[in-house]
């Protein structure tokens, strides 16, 4: 018994020596190589006509803590003849699309951080996923000024040396550039100031991490965590140089501070996703462990599943095969997450805190999104469905109701935004459940409806209620045998 | 009256008289031949030439606000008749190659060819110091309608030359030679002419 225990403790050891590893000095990653690397005399030049051609641009670099360092235009921009995206410009031979690789020949411990991350595979992520949403209800023009702006092109580079319109401008997360690196620094730091303060503003994150499906703007807004920074935005110290969660400021958490931010004892991290520790936007969210492959890449993978074995050999999301390095649990992931509330809240009031997130995904899976994916798991098997997503008005329902009504449930609960985890969440979830949802199963499934509705909501939680529909309350305005309420 | 020396006779005087006239004749067939010859419509008498020409209908060169249209001839040869005629007998070699050398009438083919034309008409320009744009454009006069314009074109633009910024106005998009891939430019032809995979290489080896 104690033997796997064991074991699988021993398998998870090093990630925490990884994280014990990495907690001090607690101050963001600086650029460690030497000042010589960079400050291209041929750089100096396009300043002179930048000022004058584009004057907005220069001007932001001119007062950009790369300008005060001595980095041109060509440090960033400088390319190689036999780069794919490489033009001759002015005389120089420089590349329109500054790559992570490009920005992280200083930035090494950024660029090595985000690599892995699941920002970075925002494009294959939902590669077998995103067609039938973006080509079947949308279309190319959709992908490139909708989907492709948040996820990342592809970009390509045309026979003559210019970048598809298909493919770029474009500033998503997960980029697949030209030199084969993946990202978009520029997604959250905005070109060509690259302020840490601006960056470090939720309204950085808000860009993408807004709207039905993923309101994380929204929900944190209306948090007491978003309330405090909008009061309290001139503490944040923002632009400060180390940034530690509790020691440079302690105003309000937003969201770097969390996700991605230093706190005492806890390393900051440009691998975003190291820290939360559900699946928020899935059908059935689970628990899920983070595997650390050799060469920096991460994935997730489900509590329910066995993890994957040190030195094992597992498939990545973007299909290539990667040596499993470290396996972070679930709860590990938490641990690290609750390092920061920790920094202003006690402990009792974070596990609470923890406790009531949780038990609103367990809700929520339990007694909405489970019983929805089987039903729609039984209709697709019978044939009631066919197997073309969106070509009936069911499959739209049960989109919305896990993608859209019930992301907002569980995001209003994780970051504490009572009005999204109800009314704009769990409420909503439970409207469409009752009246829409199986109305339309009853509909399509016809005498197989209510074997299979009453088999699958017992096996949920939460549904007895339907079983007594002689039950009244006045929040309708009648009870039974009162008339009607005045 | 005056005394003609001796070696002047009455046929070397009819000599004199019909070789000027041949002179004079001949340097204004040439003025009139190197017109007519950088007109649009002598350059597109050739169907190779009228595939160049269906970008340049389309640019500022031919359309522009104030209706100074520019014709073939203006930017591509040069100024006075002893340097637009070697232009001209240079650009007879183009004249073999449309004969005898590669199907140039066939789009595919010409734009498989495009980039060294490209690459060869700005060495002239860059070697003639852009003498023809200058004969419209005056360096010192460039306003432009942006305030900083003409700073740029004092300041910055010292020590080059009008091609050297100002490249790809007129013609299909070409990209420098430093820079040119002749395989991605191959592949980007095939696709656009639905060629199958490599042909652009065979056409390119014929």
């Amino acid at each position: 018994m104690n033997k796997p225990v064991f074991s699988r403790a021993l398998r998870l050891l090093p990630f925490g020596v990884l994280l014990v590893a990495c907690a001090s000095p607690v101050v963001a990653a600086k650029v460690t190589i030497d000042s010589s690397n960079w400050g291209l005399e041929a750089g100096k030049e396009c300043v002179s006509c930048h000022k004058k051609s584009s004057a907005g641009l220069a001007k932001q670099w001119q007062e950009s803590a790369h300008h005060d360092a001595g980095v041109n235009c060509l440090d960033c921009h400088q390319a190689d003849s036999g780069d794919d995206d490489a033009v001759e410009h002015e005389g120089a031979v420089v590349a329109t699309i500054v790559s992570p690789r490009d920005c992280g020949r200083c930035h090494t411990a950024e660029l090595k951080q985000h690599a892995g991350s699941v920002h970075a595979n925002a494009v294959a992520l939902i590669a077998d996923r995103m067609p039938a949403m973006a080509e079947n209800l949308g279309g190319p023009a959709l992908v490139a000024a909708g989907c492709a702006q948040c996820h990342g092109s592809t970009v390509k580079v045309k026979g003559d040396g210019t970048l598809d319109p298909e493919t770029w401008p474009n500033t998503g997360i997960g980029r697949i550039n030209p030199d084969g690196s993946k990202g978009s620094c520029s997604a959250c730091h905005a070109r060509h100031a690259f302020s840490k303060a601006q960056a470090r503003d939720p309204s950085a994150c808000a860009r993408c991490h807004s709207g039905p499906d993923s309101p994380d703007k929204e929900v944190y807004e209306a948090s007491k965590h978003g309330m405090l920074f909008k009061a309290h935005n001139a503490e944040m110290n923002l632009d400060s140089d180390e940034w530690v969660a509790g020691k440079d400021y302690t105003a309000a958490p937003t969201c770097v501070t969390c996700h991605m931010g230093a706190a005492p004892g806890l390393n900051p991290s440009h691998d975003v996703g190291m820290r939360g520790m559900w699946n928020l936007n899935s059908p059935v969210s689970e628990k899920q462990y983070l595997v650390v492959f050799e060469d920096g890449d991460t994935m997730e993978l489900p509590d329910s599943e066995a993890a994957p074995r040190r030195g094992s050999e597992i498939e990545k999301p973007d299909g290539t095969l990667g040596i499993v390095k470290v396996v972070a649990t679930p709860e590990r992931r938490r641990k690290a997450m609750s390092k920061v509330c920790l920094e202003c809240h006690g402990k009792d009031f974070v596990q609470g805190a923890m406790r009531q997130f949780d038990d609103l995904v367990e809700l929520y899976n339990d007694k909405f999104g489970r019983p929805a994916q089987n039903i729609m798991l039984a209709l697709y098997e019978r044939g009631v469905l066919t197997p073309a997503p969106f070509d009936e008005p069911l499959e739209f329902t049960y989109w919305e109701l896990w993608h859209d009504e019930g992301a907002r449930a569980r995001h209003g609960a994780a970051m504490a935004s009572p009005n999204h985890t109800w009314w704009e969440g769990l409420y909503q979830v439970s409207r469409n459940f009752y009246s829409k949802f199986l109305p339309q199963v009853r509909q399509v499934a016809g005498e197989q409806a209510q074997a299979l509705i009453t088999a699958h909501l017992e096996e949920g939680v939460g549904h007895g209620w339907l079983k007594s529909p002689e039950k009244g309350s006045r929040i309708l305005g009648y009870r039974r045998g009162e008339g009607q309420d005045d | 009256m005056i005394k003609l020396p001796e070696y002047i006779t009455r046929n070397v005087v009819i000599a004199l008289v019909l070789g000027g006239f041949s002179g004079v004749g001949l340097v204004l067939f040439l003025i009139e031949f190197d017109h007519l010859t950088s007109t649009e419509a002598f350059c597109t008498s050739c169907h190779s030439m009228e595939l160049v020409a269906e970008p340049y209908r389309k640019s500022s060169h031919y359309l522009p606000d104030s209706g100074v249209r520019a014709h073939c001839g203006h930017c591509h040869v040069s100024e006075g008749v002893i340097a637009a005629t070697l232009d001209h007998i240079v650009g007879a070699g183009d004249l073999f190659n449309q004969l005898f050398g590669a199907d140039y009438d066939d789009p595919a083919v010409n734009a498989l060819h495009l980039p060294e034309m490209a690459f060869r008409a700005r060495a002239w320009f860059r070697e003639t110091d852009s003498a023809t744009c200058r004969r419209c454009h005056d360096q010192g006069a460039i306003m432009g309608e942006r305030p900083d314009t003409w700073q740029i074109h004092q300041e910055d633009a010292r020590g080059k030359t009008c091609i050297d910024c100002h490249q790809n106005l007129v013609h299909r998009k070409v990209p420098s030679e430093k820079t040119f891939k002749r395989d991605a430019w191959n592949r980007m032809i095939e696709e656009e002419f639905q060629l199958p995979q490599g042909s652009a290489d065979a056409i390119m080896a014929r």
